[in-house]
């Protein structure tokens, strides 16, 4: 469904992009996000709560089936994830601010990275 | 067999992809609280890369993470994993260390609240009972 996402998909994702749209483009014209370079018709139904996100994320990365996380860690989990795209987003800010640009790009991001990187 | 096999690999990716895409819209909105706050802009490109960054910033997370369990000899992580997962900086580990106590704080209300409810509910239970044999009765 994503073809731009991930280089080594290649043209995979683009065979089950039609099931997908066509079960989406009911709601989907009313909630397009405009911040994706390509239409995510699947999240404008129903985006996930950030719980049952930040749980699916880190199931997917265990290496035993058995690992479980408790409700409090999650929520903690959840909040540690917040503070730090907030924190990614806010030193690109700045670092944008101390040049003197308009607008926060890749460059800025590239200069903040190895910083947070190190505090995370 | 191959089929098979590529049909699982397929779905295990979309749903990985999806997945990606799901953090990519929660990124996004982040940030776009934090440019109207700071009013400053961000390009698609940041965007994309922060929620790439965080994507796999996460799977360093977890690992970490079931390792801390496994090393405690638990299955189940709790809270103090994730305390020794924020302790690179200073600032961070006292900001997770008071969230954890906020939230512990605002689950003993929700017990305590949870222990009031059935007595509440008993009563009202019997109210429209009463009345209802009330009216049989005429």
């Amino acid at each position: 469904m994503f073809i731009g996402w991930d280089s080594e998909a290649g043209l995979r994702g683009g065979r089950t992009e039609t099931v997908v749209m066509e079960r989406a483009s009911a709601g989907f014209r009313k909630n397009h996000c405009f911040w994706c370079p390509w239409s995510c018709g699947w999240l404008a139904l129903s985006p996930p709560s950030p719980q049952e996100l930040v749980s699916r994320l880190l199931h997917l990365h265990f290496r035993d089936d058995r690992t479980k996380v408790s409700g409090d860690a999650l929520q903690l989990m959840a909040e540690l994830l917040r503070i730090f795209v907030v924190e990614a987003a806010v030193r690109g800010v700045r670092q944008a601010q101390a040049e003197d640009m308009a607008l926060v790009d890749v460059d800025q991001l590239e200069k903040v990275l190895p910083q947070l990187l190190l505090d995370f | 067999m191959e089929e098979e096999q590529e049909a699982e690999e397929q779905e295990r990716f979309s749903s990985q992809q999806r997945l990606k895409a799901a953090v990519h819209y929660t990124v996004g909105c982040l940030c776009q609280e934090v440019a109207a706050d700071k009013e400053m802009q961000f390009s698609k490109q940041t965007i994309a890369a922060i929620s790439e960054i965080t994507f796999r910033q996460c799977e360093n997370f977890a690992r970490d993470l079931e390792l801390f369990a496994r090393h405690a000899k638990r299955s189940t992580i709790n809270t103090e994993d994730v305390k020794l997962l924020a302790r690179r900086s200073n600032s961070l580990l006292k900001y997770i260390t008071e969230k954890n106590e906020e939230l512990a704080q605002l689950n003993q209300e929700r017990k305590v609240k949870k222990k009031k409810k059935p007595e509440d509910g008993n009563q009202t239970c019997r109210e429209p009972a009463e009345a209802e044999g009330g009216e049989a009765e005429s």
